[in-house]
């Protein structure tokens, strides 16, 4: 058969199950044609078919037919990706994973609800919202990513430093591996487990490349009746970071904690002046602010914010930013995303470049280090520095996910290339403070096969782990093991 | 390279969506909400934009069908700062230049053309009066409801003045018919001619975007109107608790959104408020020419709305449109037997004639 001739004919199986639902339209395979990550300007990565499925069992029968004609099988999810993990640039199926969205169970004796997977974050919120309840593991890119989605890449999480992230929320999934097979992985209900292997692990940050999660079971969490945000300015970064870790200890609850560096804190400085025409009292020693939230009960909220500024201000010199408007900027742009995209002036606008990052992790005594390589790296690759911003992401714990960000000229293909240049050096300089290359965007088609500088030997065991889910490689193939724009 | 030169336009914008991919726009969009297909919502939409620009795509009637499947809601617009609605209509046009438009939407806007109106409609309503009143095409089929109309407006102290009109015809350009649209914005200005530099007083929340946003005459819609006069008046309370459904074009592109809350209240009505209201409220299901086109899709998106509404405990739910009211009532009856009672649907001129002496 000729690769037309296997297209065909897996198209009209698919048809068979999924009527419309299947289709090989060009317009739709355009839809699906590219997530956020950095591409030139007129790039296109067109899968050869695209399907809707409604349940595991679809799911199951698409990765029959895949595997019968030994087609790709990449699934697709909120599309904001920054690492390129959802394109297809081996052709292939692509599963839009979105039209599995129904919530199947609400428990909240147990604090769990089972969902499909293909349910944004933000969708999921509005049905616990009744019930008291809310799943923590809140990315900034909620109201598009799915909790799959979330599984995929490990992404990031608002309230990480209090809650942890999507593994810290799951207790089993159910996966459709390369085999064709819809296994149900993980501890039932229970928060843990120590038979056999933690099997469902595997699947968080596995893009998709060893199975497609269908179904997730998850614990929720109260909603907390308020919540206090608050901005601190500190003359370093290590010391922003030292006074968040003081804070912690002290036993306090802290809900979300984000440190940023002086260009970040540039960025919402500029924000305020623009919306209110004033200019804001930020001491020019200021070289990184750091911005926490607390949230339950009032009255613990109250002593929880009292206590914070003793430690922070009394212990660490920090300075309680004085214009609260600005830090709720940052609140409505983190969390409560109340703002319309594009409609920032500079630096918030993507209309004439774009967001991109190194989303590094290194650990806390190497901040300092790593902050100084990014000005140097960035500089090194003439890239327009957006800022530094560091994501604690495990509970109780200072625990830098960072995004390096910078503005990416995506004018040409060779623009683009010079800006993954940026991502490797930033990349290898993680892995020499003894961190790692990606904390939050994942390989994507960026770090394959590039990652082995990261793992070593365990890359070689990781070869082993993908041809046990996924004998015949159709699973998003081109990730993990493989990189378009990076070399080994 | 293909030549597009209206879509060229948007060119920046289209790619501008297209680098991003924040998806604000994507999963609330009522289409999307029952598709689940990116094809379906603006991102999506943008992409096959950038294709036809491309190339990578040519002109079809799938791709019609695809484009005409919007309600040009403008959902996704609020949650961007693009010129999403332009830029389908421009795609649309594109498409009908190539030679692939509805033949519904083609009939449309021959009615519109050779007889000025959208709808078959009994002996045109006139009134003498002081105020000029534009009703629209929707309202001049329903005598009752602008008996209705006109009673609340005598009993605030206006004295409504209607006279011949033709329709705004909104719709032959928000599918992209643009130079017939531009025809028939000479007719109206013809017919509608004595009025056009005072205010004219509105009640279709769609004429009034068009008059308002597209003809830029002082168009006013009168709703707001009865909420400036309504302290002055004697009221009998009504004892009800309702949701109130934000018609697109009088809340999300108009503002209007505060004033039917403050009359509801004012008539002693308690209201529970959706998940998605204000600017953030999403379509009845009867926008942008969509029943035309797909009529069971505009009926899903109809049941989703009823379906935002029962979440939230309402059982009758307000509205002021004449379009989202019979749009919404459809849905409603489609779901009575799912939920096994039937969610009423008001018009707010209604309760506002009960309640006022």
């Amino acid at each position: 058969m000729t690769d037309s001739e296997k297209l065909d004919a897996a198209l009209a199986e698919l048809q068979a199950f999924l009527g419309e639902r299947a289709t090989a339209t060009p317009m739709h395979r355009m839809a699906y044609s590219r997530d956020w990550s950095p591409r030139f300007r007129d790039m296109t990565d067109l899968p050869d078919i695209v399907a809707v499925p409604h349940n595991t069992d679809e799911v199951v029968e698409i990765v029959h037919v895949a595997l019968k004609y030994e087609l790709p099988v990449i699934p697709f999810a909120g599309g904001t990706g920054m690492g390129g993990g959802v394109v297809a640039w081996k052709g292939g199926i692509m599963i839009e994973t979105k039209g599995m969205n129904k919530v199947l169970e609400i428990d909240p004796d147990n604090m769990s609800v089972t969902v499909q997977a293909g349910i944004t974050i933000w969708e999921l919120n509005e049905h616990l919202a009744p019930h008291g309840l809310w799943l923590p593991h809140q990315p900034e890119s909620k109201r598009a990513c799915t909790v799959g989605a979330s599984i995929g890449v490990d992404n990031d999480s608002t309230f990480g430093v209090r809650y942890g992230k999507i593994l810290d929320c799951l207790t089993n999934i159910v996966v459709v591996t390369g085999r064709g097979e819809a296994v149900r992985m993980g501890h039932r209900k229970a928060s843990f487990s120590s038979t056999g292997y933690n099997l469902m692990h595997l699947f968080v940050a596995a893009e998709g490349t060893l199975g497609v999660v269908t179904e997730a079971t998850l614990r929720v969490v109260t909603l907390p009746k308020t919540r206090q945000v608050r901005g601190w300015v500190f003359p370093t970064l290590i010391a922003g970071a030292r006074a968040l870790e003081r804070t912690l200890a002290s036993g306090l609850s802290v809900e979300s904690a984000h440190l940023n560096c002086r260009q970040r804190l540039h960025f919402y400085t500029h924000a305020y002046r623009e919306k209110y025409h004033r200019e804001p009292e930020i001491p020019d020693w200021a070289e990184s602010i750091l911005f926490l939230s607390f949230a339950g009960d009032e009255d613990v909220v109250d002593f929880g914010l009292r206590k914070a500024r003793q430690i922070l201000e009394g212990e660490y010199k920090g300075e309680l930013v004085r214009e609260q408007e600005m830090v709720e900027g940052y609140w409505d742009s983190k969390h409560r995303l109340d703002f319309i995209a594009f409609k920032q002036k500079w630096p918030d606008s993507q209309r004439e470049k774009k967001f991109g990052s190194a989303d590094v992790g290194v650990p806390m005594g190497r901040l300092e280090e790593m902050y100084h390589a990014f000005l140097e790296i960035s500089a090194k690759y003439e890239q327009q520095i957006l800022g530094m911003t560091v994501y604690n992401e495990s509970p109780n714990k200072v625990s830098p996910s960072i995004s390096f960000a910078i503005f990416v000229d995506d004018s040409t293909e060779d623009k683009v290339r010079n800006f993954f240049g940026y991502v490797r050096e930033m990349s290898l300089k993680a892995v020499e403070l003894e961190g790692t290359m990606s904390t939050y965007i994942g390989d994507g088609d960026r770090l394959g096969g590039f990652n082995i500088h990261e793992h070593g030997l365990s890359y070689e065991y990781m070869k082993d782990v993908k041809a046990l889910f996924d004998p015949k490689n159709i699973l998003n193939p081109g990730k993990k093991f493989e990189s378009r724009w990076i070399e080994p | 390279m293909a030549d597009y030169p209206t879509l060229q336009a948007f060119a920046e914008d289209i790619y501008t969506c297209n680098r991003t991919r924040c998806g604000f726009c994507t999963v609330e969009c009522p289409v999307f909400h029952v598709k689940r297909l990116e094809t379906y919502a603006s991102r999506g939409r943008m992409l096959a934009a950038r294709g036809l620009l491309e190339g990578v795509i040519e002109p079809s009637a799938e791709l019609q069908a695809v484009m005409d499947d919007c309600l040009m809601c403008g959902y996704c617009q609020a949650r961007c700062a693009l010129n999403n609605l332009d830029i389908f209509a421009s795609v649309r046009q594109e498409l009908r230049a190539a030679g692939f438009s509805s033949p519904k939407h083609e009939k449309t806007a021959i009615k519109i053309l050779e007889q000025g109106t959208l709808f078959d409609r009994p002996a045109p309503f006139h009134r003498e009066g002081t105020t000029p009143l534009y009703l629209g095409c929707a309202y001049q089929t329903k005598p009752h409801e602008v008996r209705t109309i006109v009673s609340v407006l005598e009993k605030v102290g206006i004295d409504p003045l209607v006279t011949d009109e033709v329709c705004c015809s909104y719709i032959v350009g928000a599918v992209g018919f643009a130079d017939e649209f531009e025809q028939a914005q000479d007719r109206f200005r013809q017919v509608y001619g004595p009025h056009l530099d005072g205010e004219i007083l509105t009640v279709c929340p769609t004429c009034t975007a068009t008059l308002h946003g597209e003809y830029h005459l002082a168009a006013k819609h009168a709703l707001i109107v009865v909420a400036e006069r309504l302290a002055d008046m004697r009221i009998k309370p009504l004892d009800m608790q309702v949701t109130y459904h934000d018609p697109c074009h009088l809340g999300r592109m108009l503002g209007v959104i505060e004033e039917p809350r403050q009359i509801l209240r004012a008539l002693g009505i308690k209201v529970v408020e959706m998940e998605h209201h204000g600017v953030f409220s999403t379509c009845c299901g009867g926008g942008g020419g969509l029943l035309d086109v797909d009529r069971n899709m505009a009926i899903e998106v109809s049941k989703n709305r009823i379906r935002d509404a029962v979440a939230v405990g309402a059982k009758t739910i307000v509205t002021a449109c004449p379009t989202c009211q019979p749009t919404l009532l459809r849905g409603a009856g489609r779901l009575a037997n799912e939920l096994g009672y039937f969610v009423d649907v008001l018009d707010l001129w209604e309760l506002l004639d009960k309640a006022l002496d």
